[in-house]
């Protein structure tokens, strides 16, 4: 059963795992200095945001490095992306508008 | 907050000025003709709506505004509830400016406060589709298209 999407980003510092992440790839000791948590603490927040299906793990040698999974936001951008299309048209329209009320007033 | 922000923004230039910018944004009739009918006052504080046709049984065809900032010809916002629980924030900017030598404003628009955290939102969106995937996308654009297609 994958792990709800909008629980896992309901975490603050799960949303700071993942804004890190956006920038680049990084292991469990990378994570952990700037949260000052421990790497177990770490690891427990990177099982839920990859059973979310928002984070993969790859291996670089002997490392494993978590990065982004490219599609795990996407049900946000989903929501956000019919919006930005409203005011699109929104916004088309206000200029029409603005050409034919030009001089009227 | 770099992947889970959850604002829109927009940002559209009109060769007018600034003064005529913000009339089409703050006079009710100017409104009503290219966002949405509504009963809306350039007042502090105001609280007013926009309507258009229900979709039931995702929207009931009102979206509730109350005004926020009101600073002629500059800046302006107001709350932006309904469909579903949700709860933002819509501001816009005018700036003078002059693009390609032609005077004109830029339109700065953002659209704030979409939280999927926020279980009053999360859950109103939810009830939309039962659930994610294209059912709850469909259902959405079927929403946003009929106010699209208001004159």
């Amino acid at each position: 059963m994958p792990t709800d999407v909008y629980a896992a980003i309901a975490d603050p510092t799960r949303r700071g795992i993942l804004d890190l992440l956006a920038e680049d790839g990084r292991s469990v000791t990378e994570l952990a200095a700037p949260f000052h948590m421990t790497r177990p603490a770490v690891s427990q927040h990177l099982r839920v945001l990859r059973e979310a299906g928002l984070v993969s793990e790859r291996r670089a040698g002997r490392r494993r490095i978590y990065q982004l999974a490219p599609d795990g936001l996407r049900e946000v951008d989903l929501w956000l992306s019919s919006y930005r299309r409203f005011w699109h048209t929104k916004l088309a329209a206000l200029g029409e508008y603005l050409a034919e009320t030009d001089g009227q007033d | 907050m770099a992947r889970t922000e959850s604002a829109i923004r927009t940002e559209t230039f009109y060769p007018y000025p600034p003064a005529r910018v913000w009339r089409a944004l703050t006079d009710p009739v100017a409104l009503a003709a290219w966002l949405m009918p509504n009963d809306f006052q350039p007042v502090l504080g105001h609280r007013f709506t926009f309507r258009t046709e229900p979709v039931p049984p995702y929207f009931d065809g009102v979206v509730h505004c109350e005004v926020l900032e009101l600073d002629s010809p500059r800046t302006l916002a107001y709350s932006w509830r309904g469909m579903a629980g949700m709860d933002t924030v819509v501001r816009w900017e005018l700036t003078g400016t002059t693009r390609d030598g032609v005077a004109g404003t830029l339109l700065v628009g953002v659209h704030s406060g979409f939280d999927l955290t926020d279980p009053a939102q999360l859950g109103g969106f939810r009830s939309m589709s039962g659930g994610w995937g294209g059912a709850m996308v469909s259902a959405l654009d079927t929403v946003l298209a009929t106010i699209e297609r208001e004159e």
